[in-house]
């Protein structure tokens, strides 16, 4: 209930924080010094807008319910639910400002989707696409196994992932 | 350096174990049971967050999340000084008066000399702004998630442990104890005769006015205004669902500070003075959500 009429608030909330076009997306007026040089940025600018992952998620359905979280340069992050409860976390990245991430697939000889995978921890599966964009599933619950990452690793529209530039 | 440039990792080392603020919160527990719990030190909430416990595997994660909260442009940094900056006046009782005191019940009476219960003007355009601090620094920290206002809306509905808690404390510490449990009218009304130059005179605002979306007093006014008109029917129905009143609050209060419930506006001054829950679970919210970035990305 506590989570429902959040819900509420929140929604007016949006709609009072879309009187302020841009204020969520740019960075606030306290930036005054410059953006930060290559060296000092943990994420490149040539990273893909986050938005652009998000088609690429799994859809809702099932009883499970997605979540988005998260939606920065280059990273884009969803809960997934089911009957009120986290499963996972599911994410796409753009390893352009982690090169290890993606470094960590070339020892991989296991593949999901015909994509070179990884299990990383206990907690999390991940495939490689396009040698860039790391997809990852987290369990956040332990009956939430390696298996069911699988699974849902190739819920995403991995290809579509692929031929995105 | 000031607070705010400060690596992640310090900030949340630095979280107190047991102060004010986190009796304060503590004291809200009867209201959303068992949603917060005081996460405090790096290390044991790089744990908690990514539920791991290899040793590199926390190390690559920790490094990952200091590097981006370092990162001026992602945002983070904004979301933390508004958090800080938010709480930052009141807090002239936090630690020398204080120190002594966690463990034993603090009598208020002593403290009263030291007290001024704030015009409930002044009170109205603070929770105000607490709430604007809160919408901005969310878009800071989260972007503006999913493609579509039913994705944001879910996101944004998403709360719960520590920014759940920031929000109940809100309602009760700034609304209900100093204004009483008509403090959504009170609010209204003080907001609908403010003028924009009486609103630039206020502390709060003049610490974060360059924060707030307008392009001048007026139109900052009328954002927080918009604001508040859009959230009080979330915070009636808090205040109704969970049968809050200003003394059921206070008598949780009353656990570890001596209070009688004919002094509730001492009490308001006193917690504003001695606690700033608005930083110290923003500090864990943002911890909460790089270490989650992190882990996805390394």
């Amino acid at each position: 209930m506590i989570i429902l009429s959040l819900r509420r608030f929140f929604v007016a909330c949006f709609l009072v924080s879309m009187l302020w076009v841009g204020g969520c997306s740019s960075p606030a007026t306290t930036n005054s010094s410059p953006a930060p040089n290559a060296n000092g940025a943990a994420v490149s600018s040539q990273a893909i807008a986050g938005s652009q992952f998000n088609k690429f998620f799994p859809t809702n359905g099932n009883g499970f319910e997605r979540v988005y979280t998260q939606e920065k340069d280059g990273f884009a992050e969803a809960k997934l639910k089911k009957d009120g409860k986290d499963l996972a976390m599911l994410a796409i990245s753009d390893t352009i400002s982690t090169p290890a991430a993606a470094q960590k697939f070339q020892q991989s000889s296991k593949q999901v989707a015909g994509y070179p995978a990884v299990e990383v921890g206990s907690t999390q599966t991940a495939v490689l696409v396009a040698n860039r964009f790391q997809v990852k599933v987290i369990s956040r619950d332990p009956n939430f196994t390696a298996a069911d990452r699988e699974a849902w690793l190739q819920k995403f529209d991995l290809n579509g992932l692929a031929r995105l530039k | 350096m000031s607070k705010h440039t400060r690596p992640i990792n310090e900030l949340v080392d630095e979280l107190p174990a047991s102060n004010m603020t986190t009796f304060s919160l503590k004291s809200l527990d009867f209201v959303i049971p068992g949603e917060w719990e005081n996460l405090v030190g790096w290390d044991n909430t790089l744990r908690a967050v990514t539920m791991e416990s290899d040793a590199s595997l926390l190390q690559m994660v920790g490094d990952r999340a200091i590097a981006l909260y370092s990162d001026k442009s992602q945002g983070y940094r904004n979301a933390m000084w508004l958090y800080q900056t938010i709480d930052s006046a009141g807090s002239a009782l936090g630690t020398a008066a204080l120190a002594n005191k966690v463990g034993e019940k603090v009598p208020l009476l002593g403290f009263l000399s030291k007290l001024t219960p704030k015009a409930d003007k002044a009170q109205a355009i603070d929770l105000s702004l607490k709430l604007v601090v809160e919408v901005v620094a969310f878009c800071q920290i989260n972007g503006i998630p999913g493609d579509s206002i039913g994705d944001f809306v879910a996101s944004l509905g998403d709360y719960g442990k520590e920014a759940l808690m920031r929000m109940a404390a809100l309602v009760c510490f700034d609304g209900l104890i100093p204004l009483g449990p008509d403090f959504l009218r009170s609010v209204g009304n003080t907001l609908g005769n403010l003028s924009p130059s009486e609103l630039k005179q206020h502390q709060g605002f003049s610490q974060i006015d360059e924060l707030i979306p307008g392009n001048n007093a007026e139109g900052k006014l009328n954002f927080i205004g918009q604001s508040f008109d859009s959230v009080k029917g979330w915070m009636s129905d808090f205040v109704q669902s969970h049968d809050l009143t200003p003394q059921k609050v206070s008598q949780s209060l009353q656990k570890f500070i001596d209070v009688s419930d004919d002094k509730l506006d001492y009490l308001a001054a006193f917690l504003d003075m001695s606690t700033n829950y608005y930083a110290h679970t923003g500090t864990q919210t943002l911890a909460r959500r790089l270490i989650e970035r992190a882990l996805a990305e390394i």
